[in-house]
């Protein structure tokens, strides 16, 4: 039958005879993620009660592992590689090439490797403390952030890395014993100045434009440049200065004596501040606004 | 004691300054610029806490009160800047930076 046949308008209960059955393919689709559930669950419970009594793998976990494999590969057979008729004893064949594989790989991961990494494990946890842990963790945060805002070609793709970048900063700010800094942070930057940077995107885009040109560069590769020139300069200085640092940390909370601090020692410069933000909200709104012209009324 | 020292900390303020360096230099787009001014101001500002805590010792907040400083005067900057974007948006229908290179309309 190739011609497509019409569609009936007397009798619209009838579906389309070349088109698939959206609700057959939804049922068919779950009962491929299914058997592929199973199949993993059937796997992981084999294996895993076996090593974890520690005896050797017998021929029945061989034979589960073998049917849980095939059991994924037909339900992935329904969203990958669906060119593939894996159908009937092609399936099992296919399966059991790929179980040879995995056995080849999991034989060597557990004869070879497997001692190699559990010696190096063992010998290296040891030296690992969670806060060094913790400051990692920021510190590629941060830096991850940092470098996403400035390679990113999409401009919110960069703005969600700037979050990422505030977020680590704010953390490392907590690993220094600067708990109020740290809550500054997450509430003017994060809250605030990135809020407005959104909305600066989301008001300067225009409709149609590509995202992936809104954030051209111009000089990349001499930024690049750059930015290793100046990382590398950095880095020497600060791991090469001899600094005077004390012997003892405080982990006191600093927001009261910040208080203190802001209205005794540094009080023209606090005053000062805030009539800066004062003068900076109102340029803002100046300069912001949209200008009624005297000439409004000629449309341009 | 932590094995993690000052050098650590200046090197992530390092790669914060470098890398915003680098977005202020090379990005056309000006919201992009102003983003690569507060990763500068944050690479300083971990410079700050992290001699405050390690060099200046217990009791002495002067690097925590010039963070906040700084963090107030980001929050003022990026008021303004943004603003100005904003009127060059509306004057030129653009805000690429190698294009808006009148004071005027």
């Amino acid at each position: 039958m190739a011609d497509v046949p019409e569609i009936r308008p007397s009798d619209p209960r009838r579906p389309l005879p070349r088109a698939r059955d959206p609700r057959r393919n939804i049922v068919e689709g779950l009962v491929r993620i299914g058997a592929m559930l199973a199949g993993l669950m059937i796997g992981v419970g084999a294996l895993g009660t076996r090593l974890i009594a520690g005896r050797p793998l017998g021929v029945a976990t061989f034979v589960a592992l073998y049917l849980a494999l095939t059991l994924c590969i037909w339900g992935l057979n329904g969203f990958a590689f669906r060119r593939l008729p894996l159908t009937g004893p092609l399936l099992f064949l296919f399966s059991a090439a790929a179980f040879g594989v995995l056995f080849l790989i999991g034989y060597l991961l557990g004869g070879v490797a497997g001692p190699f990494v559990l010696d190096a494990v063992s010998r290296i946890v040891p030296y690992l403390k969670l806060a060094d842990g913790v400051f990692y963790l920021f510190a590629v945060m941060t830096c991850a952030g940092a470098g996403g805002c400035a390679f990113s070609r999409n401009i919110i793709y960069s703005a969600w890395s700037l979050l990422f970048a505030l977020l680590g900063v704010a953390g490392l700010y907590v690993f220094l014993g600067a708990d109020f800094p740290a809550v500054a942070q997450v509430l003017i930057y994060i809250g605030g100045v990135l809020v407005l940077i959104l909305f600066a995107i989301m008001l300067t885009k225009q409709i149609g434009e590509d995202p992936k040109l809104t954030n051209a560069h111009v000089g990349f590769p001499a930024g690049v440049a750059l930015a290793v020139v100046t990382i590398a300069t950095l880095t020497y200085t600060a791991v090469m200065a001899p600094w005077k640092i004390v012997a003892e940390r405080s982990w006191e909370p600093t927001a009261g004596p910040l208080g203190i601090a802001f209205l005794t020692d540094y009080l023209l410069p606090f005053e000062v501040a805030s009539v800066v933000l004062l003068a900076a909200l109102v340029g803002a709104v100046v300069i912001a606004r949209k200008e009624i012209k005297e000439t409004s009324d000629v449309t341009s | 004691m932590s094995s993690i020292g000052l050098p650590h900390f200046l090197i992530v303020g390092a790669i914060l300054f470098a890398l915003g360096m680098v977005t202020v230099v090379t990005r056309r787009n000006a919201v992009g610029i102003l983003m690569g001014v507060e990763l500068i101001l944050n690479g300083a500002n971990v410079n700050f806490i992290a001699f405050n805590h390690f060099v200046e010792g217990p009791g002495r907040l002067t690097g925590q009160v010039f963070s906040i400083f700084v963090i107030v005067l980001a929050a003022a900057e990026a008021a303004i800047g943004l603003a100005i974007v904003l009127a060059i948006y509306q004057t030129f229908r653009t805000i690429d930076v190698e294009e808006t290179d009148l004071l005027r309309e």
